[in-house]
């Protein structure tokens, strides 16, 4: 198990590509985010977006995916406070394959709390033409190696 | 109807609620979020949360199905460029129900794309005893009702 600490600033993860399927971009759609640009092929096609994407909430849900899988899963994680500055740069479509790469910004050991801290990253995920399509600073709250936090209470 | 019009600076729009169940909280997070406080009654019990919580993106997919089916126009909406400083407050549990609240904060037109505006709200999200829950900014784009009057 990793802890707070065995993150470091400037510490940059590759993610493993992912595809995306219409299958998958309507499933979501249906449940959470029922918008004609993300359900319907001919309503999408009128729409801004030229064709049927998916809902950005999809996005982030396979973004986070990627993340428990190939990085929070190996640290002793105890969730997030929030997000922030999360932006939608281009649609998703249907095939289109994602590339997300993770860089930390800061690790802060909480001042109140001694067992834990938070880690602040900019994400980036782009697509296979190299274009960003979504960007967001993620806060990530994790335990500090035990014999560190027992030192820092005594 | 919610065109750009029909929006006001200040105010609010409630929405439905929704009851969170322990089988959707976790065939949710086997999906998208599967930590152990996500998917594992037992491990949840053990974690800093003392018991299985909801993925914050659970909450918020569930808080844009709600906006969806009663704040957003699906004629007039145009999608989102994206959100700010998003908090998970408190966990959300099997058997909370939570509503939304979207206040508009500033809207104003697009000088680039005729027809079209953007505004940004306060999305505030409660569970059943009205603590706060969930909030983030928001920004929307949406169709002018009638794009002659951007020209003022």
């Amino acid at each position: 198990m990793k802890y707070l600490e065995d993150f470091a600033v400037g510490q940059v993860t590759e993610f493993p590509p992912r595809q995306v399927s219409e299958e998958e971009i309507i499933a979501f759609a249906r449940a959470y985010d029922p918008q004609p640009f993300h359900l319907d092929k001919e309503a999408a096609r009128q729409s801004l977006f030229g064709g049927l994407c998916a809902s950005g909430w999809h996005t982030i849900g396979i973004m986070m995916r990627l993340m428990v899988d190939h990085m929070i899963g190996e640290y002793a994680s105890m969730g997030s406070p929030g997000v922030d500055q999360l932006r939608w740069l281009k649609p998703v479509f249907p095939g289109d394959t994602l590339h997300l790469r993770g860089e930390v910004l800061e690790v802060k050991p909480s001042r109140s709390k001694p067992d834990r801290g938070v880690i602040l990253t900019r994400y980036e995920m782009r697509n296979q033409k190299g274009e960003p399509v979504l960007t967001m600073i993620g806060k990530g709250m994790y335990r500090r190696r035990p014999a560190a936090s027992a030192a820092a209470g005594a | 109807m919610q065109y750009f019009e029909d929006i006001a600076v200040g105010a609010a729009r409630e929405t439905g609620s929704h009851t969170f169940d322990a089988a959707a909280i976790i065939a949710f997070a086997r999906q998208f979020d599967p930590q152990p406080f996500h998917i594992d009654p037992e491990a949840a019990q053990q974690s800093s949360f003392g018991g299985l919580v909801a993925s914050g993106w659970h909450t918020a997919a569930t808080v844009m199905r709600l906006l969806v089916d009663s704040a957003i126009d699906l004629e007039a909406s145009l999608g989102s460029p994206g959100f700010d400083d998003l908090s998970w407050l408190k966990p959300v549990r099997p058997g909370d129900t939570i509503r939304a609240r979207m206040t508009c904060l500033e809207k104003s037109p697009s000088k680039s794309r005729p027809g079209i505006g953007s505004a940004r709200f306060r999305v505030e999200v409660f569970n059943q005893k009205g603590e706060l829950v969930m909030a983030f900014t928001s920004i929307g784009l949406m169709r002018l009702r009638n794009p002659a009057s951007q020209q003022e």
